[in-house]
């Protein structure tokens, strides 16, 4: 489904503070799969994450979505990329403050067209799986960080993406909060059949992982 | 993006409040200030024409080059038919003018001696209301003279003087005229030299009978002058020719276009400073709420929908500070319109230009102030270009990122 080839990343380039940040990463990830990208501060996960998603430029290397390459394509088609086919979910929630937690979540599904209804029925069948359901009419300032988090999670799940990318997803989270997203998202990946991809190096997200890719220095140490 | 732009409206509101207030302001005090100096610029224009001047004379060709006897209209009665038949005029009449010396028992004077029909000129002028002394519509050998005149000449209603000219003929003319009336304008020219007499008498002596220097019109409306005056125009007798109060009135229409000039330098300089703090507050917004825009970057927002949603949040506030200052701005210009305003202080300066009233109206024109108002909203949209601008010049990760 992803199939990474020789990619490179370079910040600074032809810079005294060049730093190369991804070297020739090989990889594949199929469909379905639940896969962490684990390692220490600094190796390249979060950068290797943005790659994939397309939100950063690859230097070098191509990078391919199901059959399309998409690390070269135009500003407004990977924005299309990242509408339809790949959910984001970040370290630090970021959710849009003047929406509420059902507008939040339901965002991506209006930005696609869905109509009202459509949008309601699968916001409310999200929120359920996600014990959000109560908080629905809540701005996120007043939820907690497990509850954001979970709101950020349901609004990446909500339009059906091939993809969800999420960049340390626990990591702001105690362990109970991070316990119950991880099972959450495993519930989601096996009901919803939503390739899943983390970046993380909490010991409880790696034990739950069915594949764990190890980056150190920017390079794949094993897959 | 409305539903979001709508949201963000309220939800930043320091933001929203500047740039409500500063628009409020702008489109406010610019529709009134314009008012002003356009009304000011009117009543000025209007007090000047309405003295004497009229808005629109007809002339010999030459005279108003070379001037005397030899370029005199010698059969009024064509442009006056033609004038008759001119739909928009108020009033019209012909004046011969002659110049020469009148003498007091012991001060003499050059003057401008016209021959005027004084039931006409009721219409045309402010010969009238400019009555001081004595009678305004005398018979005879009387004379209606400028106060200032009267007092060079040391003489007054009741006493008489001579005059020494030439008739059209250029034949010597000498008379005594009794002071019959005397007027103020508040032009000091006008006043210290000019003299009228009525018009049939003058004829008999000035052997004018059929003539005259200029035919002179006053249009209902100032606005619809030049259509009339082209309509005029065109069916004139070749050797007449038409000018308006544009021309008559020259340095003064040159004078108020320098004043309208300076007037909007100085707005000039007061939107820039508007633009500029509208343009900082977006920028300041925008740069507090750059991981906001990461974010919908990052999950499918377009970054042409972005630009539509800052372009929306300005919209929605610049509309809704029109919608406030646009209708009190205009009820403040016609208000001031209907009931002028009195300052004492300027009629000195305003009588230069011949206002004999220190009323100054506001011009309450619904086209200025649609402009106006057009203007400050082109301005309001121009400002949020730079802070998208901005916005788009990183990528959604250097946004998330973004300090």
């Amino acid at each position: 489904m992803i199939r990474l080839v020789n990619v490179n990343k370079y910040f600074y380039r032809g810079d005294p503070r060049e730093v190369h940040a991804l070297k020739d990463v090989n990889l594949s990830i199929q469909s379905g799969e639940f896969t962490v990208i684990t390692g220490p501060s600094g190796c390249g996960k979060t950068t290797l994450l943005n790659a994939i998603g397309v939100l950063d430029n690859v230097s070098e290397g191509e990078i391919w979505l199901e059959d399309r390459e998409i690390a070269h394509l135009p500003a407004t088609q990977k924005t299309d990329i990242r509408l339809n086919s790949i959910g984001f979910v970040f370290q630090a929630y970021n959710l849009v403050p003047v929406l509420t937690v059902e507008e939040n979540i339901g965002f991506i599904m209006r930005l696609q067209g869905y109509s009202d209804e459509a949008i309601r029925i699968r916001v409310r069948e999200v929120a359920s799986i996600l014990q959000i359901d109560q908080k629905l009419d809540s701005l996120p300032n007043f939820l907690s960080g497990g509850q954001q988090q979970r709101v950020a999670v349901a609004r990446a799940v909500a339009s059906k993406p091939k993809i969800i990318l999420a960049d340390e997803p626990t990591a702001n989270l105690d362990s109970k909060n991070s316990t119950a997203l991880m099972e959450m998202m495993k519930e989601l990946n096996r009901k919803e059949g939503i390739t899943i991809l983390f970046s993380s190096h909490d010991e409880y997200v790696m034990k739950n992982a069915r594949r764990t890719i190890l980056l150190n220095d920017g390079a794949v140490v094993s897959s | 993006m409305f539903s979001l732009a709508l949201k963000n409206i309220f939800f930043y509101k320091g933001r929203s409040l500047t740039t409500f207030l500063l628009t409020f302001v702008s489109v406010f005090l610019f529709i009134v200030y314009v008012a002003f100096m356009d009304g000011a610029h009117r009543s000025m224009l209007k007090n000047a024409l309405d003295v004497y001047t009229g808005s629109l004379q007809i002339y010999h060709k030459e005279y108003r080059e070379k001037g005397g006897y030899d370029y005199l209209i010698d059969d009024v009665s064509k442009p006056l038919g033609i004038l008759a038949r001119t739909k928009g005029l108020k009033a019209y009449a012909s004046r011969l003018e002659t110049y020469g010396i009148a003498s007091s028992k012991k001060h003499s004077s050059a003057i401008m001696l016209t021959g005027v029909d004084f039931d006409k000129e009721a219409q045309l002028s402010e010969l009238k209301k400019a009555l001081k002394k004595g009678t305004y519509n005398s018979k005879g050998a009387c004379v209606y003279m400028g106060e200032t005149l009267a007092k060079r000449l040391h003489t007054d209603i009741g006493e008489k003087i001579s005059f020494v000219g030439s008739a059209v003929d250029y034949s010597f003319v000498a008379e005594l005229f009794d002071v019959c009336g005397i007027f103020k304008t508040g032009m000091y020219d006008f006043d210290s030299q000019s003299a009228f007499m009525n018009r049939r008498y003058f004829d008999s002596i000035f052997l004018s009978e059929g003539m005259a220097t200029y035919i002179v019109a006053m249009a209902d409306s100032l606005g619809e002058n030049d259509k009339i005056a082209a309509h005029i125009a065109d069916r004139l007798p070749p050797q007449l020719e038409l000018y308006t109060w544009k021309t008559l009135m020259h340095s003064m229409v040159e004078l108020m276009k320098m004043d309208s000039f300076f007037g909007y330098i100085s707005m000039g300089l007061f939107f820039m400073v508007i633009f500029f703090v509208i343009m900082i507050y977006g920028f300041i917004n925008v740069n507090a709420r750059m991981k906001e825009f990461g974010v919908l970057r990052a999950i499918g927002v377009s970054d042409a929908r972005v630009s539509a949603l800052l372009f929306t949040e300005i919209l929605l506030l610049t509309l809704a500070a029109m919608a406030l200052a646009v209708p009190l701005g205009a009820y403040v210009a016609y208000y001031f319109q209907v009931h002028p305003i009195i300052i004492a202080g300027m009629s000195d300066m305003y009588k230069s230009y011949g206002v004999v009233s220190d009323r100054v109206p506001t011009l309450f024109d619904p086209v200025i102030i649609a402009w106006n108002s057009a203007l400050v909203f082109g301005l309001n949209m121009l400002s949020i270009l730079y802070p998208i601008r901005y916005v788009r010049s990183f990528t959604p990760v250097e946004e998330i990122h973004h300090v």
